[in-house]
């Protein structure tokens, strides 16, 4: 018996069952979560942008809302100084009180074209300024030292004859603050012509400014800057590069050919973003940025991307660590599912393997759900009962069948003490010799041979073959063998034994069973052998020196169908060294694989070559003939043989 | 063993083709038995084309003869050739029951 195989835990099916739905939970789950990470990602940068852009423009209108406060006082101060005369008694009070007014105006001054306001001096810039304390300063500005003329604030608003603001500037003379100056023209209207007498000056203090924008922090190191129109930083939160460092020198530096057109598109007066590495902080950042239309400045404000991200990333931690822990929820409940799914089979499965190992007797696990396990297991106690029954009977039948084939033994037994089986029968006898033998087929058969001496002269030896098998054939063959002893010790031929023992047979035989028999009797004298057949296959003479012969035998009914039947007695001599030999249709019709008879043939030929062979040899090479014949397959009827070698008296030569 | 039954006017005509042993015998029996059993009681079988007769399939003519004996019918057989005529011969069987040629001389018999 095989031993049942184990189930594999990598492949029970509470393994695969977990695996298959854990597998396409995580699919699922990651594909949702893949989507929710884009679309969320691009909501979160959506709203950044706009909210990075909304600071930017914030921004940008602080500065503006300051600039244009500034720009107001000097251009109304230049429109009062023209078209009337001028003095300083007019024009000092008018400055002073522009600056004084103004609270976001650091200083102010009105300066004049060369020799334009006294020819007597080539600079006139009358200025007033908030000194510490809250007091106003005066200061007159122009020396050869301080050519003004040539000044930014001064030569732009000259040039383009509108008011500009000048690039911030470090003030010389009033403690180094970081300033910007808004200059507005103003002309003689006296003459046919605009003649421009100089400009209105306010100057603005851009630490303030500075401070302001370089304090503003967003997200965690998210910054805002300014540039001035040239590309310098005028605000940042690296104070090193103020007024020290431009757009385009920090991109020359760091090789940053992006960050150059990102300058160029901001002085340009450009609204955008941009993606770019701070190089403030090192960070991959958004980069929001608007101009100043006020000063051409450009406003950019700087945020991490990292941090922009940060909010959306800890939600996706957060969906993450609710997965895992839904993933092990889900793994023990398909665990548990599984468990109890496989439980009652693996109990079936041991119920089953106890079943293969013969017990038949063992109670089936029982469940109440209802499910296909139940009606499995219905279905295997089915067949535990009915296998039950079916052994019952088997065990049952093979008693029977056992019994039956020992009584069948058992008959074959008593058939073959039957037979006569002491050789050489008569050792005292030197007229002949003669040897017999049986070979039983499987089944048990129905042949028969016999001899003995009725008196000192006469040998009677016969053999038949009793036309069915099995134990009513052996019964009829131990009858019939009875029969003709009894009837042939009577001192009757061969003939009227035959006509004796066919009478005694037809009686009372219903099975309608018959008998084939050929028997002899012989003087061991003279040679005369008289003999008679009953349907039986003719025996083969094999006369000294010549070639064997079927012996001539008158028709006969076989004994046992017909009472009326008669049969005839033959005589021949045989003379010494003539040799006869008897056998049942087991010789001549005992089959190859082919189906092909041993046949009549055959049988002469075999013994033409035993002219001078003993009884006992020719039957046994007969015997070793016939076998060979057969090969391998099953005998099917008794073989039997029987010969007898005449070799006369010696007295009577 | 083939057993291949005909009825005609007179009687029911059985064709036997193969060999008939102890094994297939019974399968003789059992055809000539149905024919018996609805009422028949004259059968000729024809042996033409029987290859082998073993004593087994000798007793099954035995017995089917009886019966039909017994029911006043006949047994007839034709067609005995070589080896079968033989075994006949032989166990004189071919003196128990009416033999002829072939099928139909075996009908014209019955008269």
């Amino acid at each position: 018996m095989t031993r049942a195989p184990r189930p594999d835990k990598q492949r029970g099916l509470a393994f695969r069952l977990a695996l298959f739905i854990l597998t396409s939970t995580t699919l699922i789950f990651l594909a949702a979560f893949g989507y929710n990470y884009y679309c969320s990602r691009h909501v979160v940068l959506k709203n950044v942008r706009e909210s990075a852009m909304h600071l930017a423009q914030a921004t940008v209108l602080r500065i503006e809302s300051k600039l244009r406060a500034v720009e107001a006082p000097p251009r109304m101060t230049a429109r009062h100084l023209e078209g009337r005369p001028l003095s300083n008694a007019l024009l000092l009070p008018l400055i002073h009180d522009m600056v004084a007014g103004s609270p976001e105006i650091y200083g102010g001054a009105a300066a004049f074209e060369p020799h334009g306001f006294d020819p007597e001096h080539r600079f006139y810039a009358p200025y007033f300024f908030h000194a510490e304390g809250g007091r106003i300063a005066f200061n007159q500005l122009g020396s050869e030292a301080y050519n003004y003329f040539l000044r930014d604030w001064y030569q732009i608003p000259r040039e383009l004859d509108r008011p500009a603001w000048s690039e911030p500037y470090f003030d010389e003379g009033g403690g180094g603050i970081l300033m910007s100056t808004f200059a507005h023209p103003f002309y003689d209207l006296s003459a046919d012509q605009r003649v421009f007498r100089g400009v209105v000056t306010a100057d603005i203090s851009l630490e303030a400014l500075v401070t302001e924008i370089g304090a503003i922090a967003l997200y965690e190191t998210g910054y805002a800057f300014v540039i001035s129109r040239n590309g310098a930083f005028l605000a940042h939160p690296d104070e090193q590069l103020i007024m020290r460092e431009s757009i385009f020198s920090v991109a020359a530096d760091r090789q940053m050919p992006e960050l150059r057109a990102i300058g160029r598109e901001m002085i340009r007066g450009g609204t955008g973003f941009a993606a770019v590495t701070s190089v403030h902080t090192g960070k991959r950042s958004l980069l929001a940025y608007a101009p100043v239309p006020a000063a051409d400045w450009s406003v950019g404000v700087m945020i991490p991307e990292r941090e922009l991200l940060a909010d959306i990333r800890a939600l996706n931690h957060t969906v993450l660590a609710i997965a895992a822990a839904g993933f092990t929820l889900l793994f023990l409940v398909v665990v548990a599912i599984s468990r109890s799914i496989t439980r009652p089979l693996h109990r079936l499965v041991a119920a089953t393997t106890e079943i293969a190992r013969g017990n038949l007797e063992i109670k089936l696990p029982t469940t109440h759900i209802g499910d296909e396990v139940q009606v499995l297991t219905h279905s295997v106690d089915e067949m535990r009962l009915a296998l039950k029954e079916y052994i019952a009977n088997l065990t049952e039948t093979t008693k029977a069948k056992e019994r039956i084939e020992s009584e069948l033994k058992i008959a074959r037994a008593i058939q073959m003490n039957f037979l006569p089986k002491r050789f050489p029968p008569f050792p005292e006898q030197t007229a002949f010799d003669l040897f017999a033998a049986l070979e039983p087929a499987k089944e048990v058969g129905g042949d028969l041979y016999d001899f003995f001496m009725l008196d000192a002269r006469h040998l009677f030896f016969s053999v038949g073959d009793v036309s069915d098998k099995g134990v009513p054939a052996a019964l009829f063959m131990a009858v019939t063998k009875t029969l003709m002893k009894g009837i042939a010790e009577q001192g009757l031929t061969p003939a009227d034994v035959l006509d004796r023992v066919n009478v005694e047979l037809c009686q009372g035989n219903d099975a309608a069973m018959f008998v084939t028999v050929v028997c002899g009797m012989l003087d061991i004298t003279t040679g005369e052998l008289v003999y008679s057949n009953a349907g039986h296959n003719p025996p083969v003479l094999l006369r000294a020196g010549g070639a064997p012969e079927m012996l001539p035998v008158s028709p006969g009914l076989v004994l046992g169908v017909m009472e009326e039947a008669t049969y005839a007695t033959s005589t021949i001599r045989l003379t010494p060294g003539d040799r006869l030999l008897l056998y049942t249709d087991g010789v001549t019709e005992a089959m190859d694989a082919g189906q092909r008879l041993f046949s009549d043939e055959r049988l002469l030929g075999e013994m033409a070559g035993l002219a001078a062979a003993e009884p006992r040899r020719m039957v046994e090479r007969i015997m070793a003939a016939v076998h060979a014949h057969a090969g391998g397959t099953p005998q099917s009827d008794d073989i039997t043989l029987l010969a007898l070698q005449y070799k006369g008296n010696a007295e009577s030569f | 063993m083939e057993c291949t039954s005909r009825k005609m006017d007179k009687a029911v005509v059985i064709q036997v083709t193969g060999r008939m042993d102890a094994v297939t015998a019974p399968d003789f029996d059992a055809a000539c038995g149905a024919w018996i059993d609805q009422g028949e009681t004259r059968l000729v079988v024809d042996l033409t084309a029987l290859d082998y007769i073993s004593s087994a399939g000798l007793r099954s003519f035995l017995v089917v003869g009886k019966r039909l004996k017994g029911s006043g019918g006949t047994l007839a057989l034709s067609g005995l050739d070589g080896m079968v005529r033989e075994v006949f011969d032989l166990s004189g069987f071919a003196a128990l029951f009416p033999v002829h040629p072939c099928p139909e001389t075996a009908l014209e018999a019955l008269g």
